[in-house]
């Protein structure tokens, strides 16, 4: 359902070039949940970012659900990010003037939801996040854990059929990581694709693929999932060994 | 799609900036309305129709210093001296010119001043039978003077006996409507009215009865002594320009002062009117630029306050449009609330300016129409920054910490 063939990216500042991706190639199908990791400045939140549509690539073809993703207008690619895509961030980006409902509520709007709708979806999101009970509270009155759960609850909200989550246990402490990865794996497992960036090996053991980007380019370890092993380092010496 | 709700509970969340915007957008509506107000108030009395065609007049004042000369006998060949420059209309003799802020006023009376009777007060010209064709003004009822109706005396010791009066004038002594014919008591000395004139104004816009006007068909040719000259109206400047000659070769012991178009003579008499009416258009333009740069400048504020924030929403898929949207409405739930207390302040503005300083009433048609500019003005203001922030890259929501 995602596909990525050749992408490059290349940001151009005053003098220097950083090519922050070059000959990704990576196939995603529906139903997935792959952690990706790599060093840091390798490229992971790039790729996340052209694989939500944030940002434009330099080169080669992206397909999303069967749509040529290079080809869309800038409405037409907010649109599709409102309707198939979910964000998780690590700093949470939950709207600090508006409520945990309201905050849920923002992508239902911009699709245009009617407001019964609208409040079915927000409880029941709240609900699944077990924060049911302050949907009136504002952000800052909520620990960052159950900042991060009112985040993931806005993106689920919209039914999305993928997840991007950028370091989504980056700011908490390891039990709610453990939380927020247990919740995660229960949306997986109802048939979201998700794709998480993170730098907790722990976790990433947990997702079923594992992919590693180095130097803007990826090192894809699902082959060796099921393997017992091992250090990172050694994945990677075992799959450069493969090539 | 419009999300007025959320967007008003986040302002009613953080509302310091919004609070001072709503106060300025407030006083700005009610000083600009009150002042549009003024202004066109000032503006009608500024173009009020006078009857005078003030382009084509001009007067000056003749100083003769020849103690030998029959000063009657000699304006009566300058009045035909004048009247034979090409261009030139007519001309007559007159103890004041219109509109120039001098002249005469009294009571007329429809008893003689031995009795009690009603009184009322008129301003009156004296002048020939040249008078009503030299000002440009046509009769409405009646008849001119006859040549032998008008005194030509250095003295007062005989006063004429007929005159010719504004429809206003006569309306307000003989309120049926039937003054022509009518006798009217200068003094002791009785007038019979033999015509009514269109409207003319006296030489006070500003006074109590600027529309009661009578001309009394008197020349006492005097030592300082005012001419009134209508011409072709684009001849007038050329005119005006020889006239002193003209005037000296006709008689070389006098002095001409005062030349002046009609026109000049009411712009001159009425500066202070128009120096108003240029400060509070001057205060009008000021107050509106502030208020716009202030709106301009907290959307600009509120713009990189909250760019992770137009990040995340784009991230989530707000369109450029919605974006922009978004601030235009926050702009508006801001605007509508300044402006219902802005109209308040207006109105109450407006009442102690009516009280104190005896304005005419503010008219709530002005109020309207100024929210109806402060508003549109303020979302001009907006769009720019908030096109901006449309542009700022959803990027944001992962790369700002
Ligand atoms: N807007 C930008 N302009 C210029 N260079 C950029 C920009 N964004 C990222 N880069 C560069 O692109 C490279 C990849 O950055 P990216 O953020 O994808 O790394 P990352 O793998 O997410 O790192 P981290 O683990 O630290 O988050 C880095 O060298 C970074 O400096
Ligand atoms: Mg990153």
């Amino acid at each position: 359902m995602l596909s990525m063939k050749n992408i490059s990216k290349v940001y151009q500042t005053e003098k220097v070039q950083t090519h922050a991706l070059r000959d990704f190639n990576l196939e995603v199908k529906e139903g997935e949940f792959i952690a990706v990791t790599g060093p840091s400045g390798s490229g992971k939140t790039t790729f996340l970012n052209i694989a939500g549509m944030l940002e434009p690539f330099s080169g080669g073809e992206f397909m999303l659900d069967n749509v040529n993703v290079g080809s869309l207008s800038d409405n037409e690619r907010a649109d599709l990010r409102n309707q198939k895509i979910g964000f998780i961030f690590q700093g949470f980006n939950l709207i600090p003037d508006l409520s945990l409902y309201e905050n849920i509520e923002v992508p239902l709007r911009y699709r245009g939801i009617k407001a019964a709708e609208r409040k079915l979806r927000i409880e029941e999101c709240l609900e699944k996040v077990g924060l049911a009970s302050r949907a009136k509270h504002l952000p800052q009155q909520l620990s960052g854990g159950q900042q991060q759960r009112v985040a993931i609850a806005r993106a689920l909200a919209g039914k999305p059929r993928f997840l991007l989550a950028d370091e989504p246990t980056g700011n908490l402490d390891s039990l709610m990581a453990r939380q927020v990865m247990e919740l995660l794996e229960n949306i997986n497992s109802e048939g979201s694709t998700i794709i998480m960036v993170t730098h907790d090996q722990e976790l990433a053991r947990r997702a079923p693929r594992n992919i590693q980007v180095v130097d803007g380019q990826l090192a894809d370890f699902t082959l060796y999932q099921n393997k017992s092993s091992d250090s990172v380092a050694e994945r990677v010496q075992q799959s450069m060994a493969e090539v | 799609m419009l999300e007025i709700k959320p967007i008003f509970n986040s302002l009613l969340r953080s509302k310091a900036g919004a609070i001072m915007l709503l106060i300025q957008i407030a006083i700005t509506t009610a000083i600009v309305s009150n002042a549009a107000f003024i202004a066109k108030d000032r503006i009608d009395f500024l173009s009020q129709e006078t009857g005078y065609p003030e382009d084509e007049i001009f007067s000056f004042t003749t100083m003769t210093f020849d103690k030998e000369l029959d000063i009657v006998q000699k304006f009566e060949e300058t009045e035909t001296m004048l009247r034979n420059i090409p261009g030139v209309k007519n001309a007559s003799l007159f103890n004041a010119v219109p509109l120039s802020g001098s002249g005469s006023a009294g009571g007329l009376s429809l008893k003689p001043a031995t009795e009690e009777g009603p009184d009322v007060r008129a301003a009156y010209f004296l002048a020939d039978e040249n008078a009503l064709d030299t000002l440009g003004v046509n009769l409405l009822e009646g008849r001119n003077f006859r040549p032998d109706e008008v005194i030509m005396s250095a003295s007062r010791d005989v006063f004429p006996e007929v005159t010719i009066i504004t429809q206003a004038l006569g309306l307000e002594l003989f309120p049926t409507g039937d003054a022509l014919g009518k006798t009217v008591y200068f003094g002791v000395a009785p007038l019979k009215i033999i015509g009514i004139a269109e409207p003319m104004k006296s030489a006070w816009l500003k006074d109590s009865r600027p529309d009661n006007v009578s001309i009394i068909p008197f020349v006492g040719a005097s030592i300082f002594q005012k001419i009134i000259v209508r011409t072709e109206p684009e001849q007038r400047t050329a005119i005006m320009r020889q006239i002193e000659d003209l005037m000296i070769q006709d008689h070389n012991k006098r002095v001409i002062i005062g030349l002046q178009g009609m026109d000049e003579d009411k712009r001159d008499n009425n500066a202070s009117d128009i120096l108003m009416l240029r400060m509070l258009i001057t205060l009008i333009i000021v107050l509106v630029l502030i208020t716009g740069l202030g709106i301009f400048g907290l959307t600009v504020f509120n713009i990189n306050k909250r760019t992770k924030q137009i990040g995340t929403r784009r991230a989530l898929g707000a369109r450029k449009s919605a974006i922009v949207r978004y601030f235009l409405i926050e702009n508006a739930i801001i605007c509508v609330f300044g402006l219902v207390l802005g109209s308040i302040a207006a109105i109450f503005m407006g009442q102690l300016l009516l009280e104190n300083y005896s304005m005419p009433a503010l008219d709530t048609f002005y109020v309207l129409m100024t929210a109806l500019f402060v508003f549109i003005a303020s979302l001009l203001s907006v769009v720019m920054p908030a096109t901006k922030a449309a542009n700022i890259s959803p990027s944001i929501a992962t790369r700002s910490i």
